[in-house]
């Protein structure tokens, strides 16, 4: 979650869909027009790092005192975007190992954290940390079926070579739906198997 | 939209960082695109500047024209905000790449430069060079005795045997004059070789 960290920068990039609160002339470009004001009510995708801020601070100035009675409006509401609607949420209770995380968000559990974390939403983050958790054991799974295949890359043992594990269909096929978080998770987990089977059975 | 282009810049940024996992290699720096998006930083700039001299106007709905000038300047701020974090993250990536070359190839006690530099940028080329000055004065100081930037895999033999892959002559090490003649063999102690190994003309066996 660094300033410097790529994925993160890129989670960020994600769009999301939001109303605007007051009329705002000069913003057009957001819609793609600009030289037109941004009506209210009017819906737009805006991207993440620009939405956060934007839905955080409000239309009001210090001089309150002034219009006490009209409550601070932030520029724009956040509308829940399509990956957190209760048809995904419904999907991840039923069955998370079979879930194709990678076709609704790249940055699933990325985007999910700074959701969390803007509206301190507890029923959600108990959802995202059992998918975690169940997704976890089939990722654990898969990055330690080592295949013997590196062997073959030292021309030592060849001949008993056993393609299994890693390679196989359904193997790839899970591999497929992984988020880029997950992703990481299992190129480091399947990289220290993998080490480590090579030190035990080469000298 | 403000922000699409620096966009471009970090997903060329992501494929460095996987293309890095397998080897130190850098692809071309992207200095197009980094103009364009410093065109635009400049052009948001100018935005800014607009916006400040329309605040000083006087204005009759004056709290109405407050709030939309915040919202204007807070957006500006934002993508130029957004723009300078993707061209910083591109640039440090580049740099950590650049740091790992100079400590794993760049120097030994046969100094050989065989980073390539056609990619980089004039500032990256500088940068390297000063970075590797900077590591060659580490290792003139306090530590002379160890080799700092020598492999860093735990030594598990005395002696090994090398075959060779390059040929090169002959070539002077600090202890002792080796024939490099292409597949020849030697047994030699490890610590004299490994420098030559991480040269690539030495395969251990």
């Amino acid at each position: 979650m660094g300033y410097y960290d790529i994925d993160d920068i890129l989670a960020d990039s994600v769009e999301i869909p939001c109303k605007f609160q007051h009329d705002i002339p000069g913003l057009g470009y957001l819609e793609n027009n600009p030289g037109k004001p941004v009506k209210k009510n009017a819906k737009l995708e805006l991207p993440l790092w620009l939405a956060r801020i934007l839905a955080i601070i409000d239309g009001d100035t210090n001089e309150g005192e002034l219009n006490q009675d009209e409550e601070s409006v932030p520029f724009v509401e956040l509308l829940t975007p399509d990956m957190f609607s209760p048809k995904v949420i419904n999907a991840i209770k039923a069955d998370p190992t079979s879930l194709d995380l990678h076709a609704i968000n790249s940055y699933f559990y990325a985007l999910a954290l700074k959701w969390i974390s803007l509206f301190s939403d507890r029923e959600f983050a108990d959802i995202v940390t059992t998918l975690l958790l169940e997704r976890s054991q089939a990722i654990n799974n898969h990055a330690s079926s080592v295949s013997v295949e590196f062997k073959s890359s030292l021309d030592s043992v060849r001949g008993t070579q056993v393609t299994a594990g890693a390679s196989n269909a359904a193997a790839s096929m899970f591999l497929l739906t992984l988020d880029e978080f997950e992703k990481k998770v299992y190129k480091k987990s399947h990289e220290s198997y993998k080490e480590t089977k090579k030190w035990m059975f080469e000298k | 939209m403000y922000g699409d282009l620096a966009n471009k810049l970090i997903l060329e940024a992501k494929r460095t960082q996987q293309l890095n996992h397998n080897s130190n290699q850098l692809p071309m720096y992207h200095e197009d695109l980094v103009r364009k998006v410093l065109r635009e930083v400049t052009q948001l700039k100018n935005t800014t500047d607009f916006l400040k001299e329309q605040q000083q106007l006087p204005s009759d709905s004056a709290i109405q024209n407050d709030k939309v000038l915040k919202c204007q300047y807070f957006v500006t701020l934002l993508c130029m905000e957004r723009n300078k974090r993707c061209l910083l993250a591109y640039q440090k990536l580049r740099s950590d790449v650049l740091k790992s070359l100079a400590w794993g190839s760049n120097d030994g006690p046969l100094m050989s430069a065989t980073v390539d530099t056609n990619g980089l940028s004039h500032m990256e080329q500088e940068y390297l060079k000063e970075y590797s000055g900077l590591i060659t004065e580490l290792k003139g100081g306090e530590w002379t005795d160890i080799d700092l930037s020598g492999s860093l895999t735990p030594p598990s033999d005395v002696f090994i045997d090398v075959r060779v892959l390059k040929d090169a002559g002959e070539i002077q090490t600090e202890y002792g004059v080796f024939n490099l003649i292409k597949d020849s063999q030697f047994f030699v102690r490890q610590s004299d070789v490994e420098r030559l190994i991480q040269q690539g003309y030495l395969q251990k066996i």
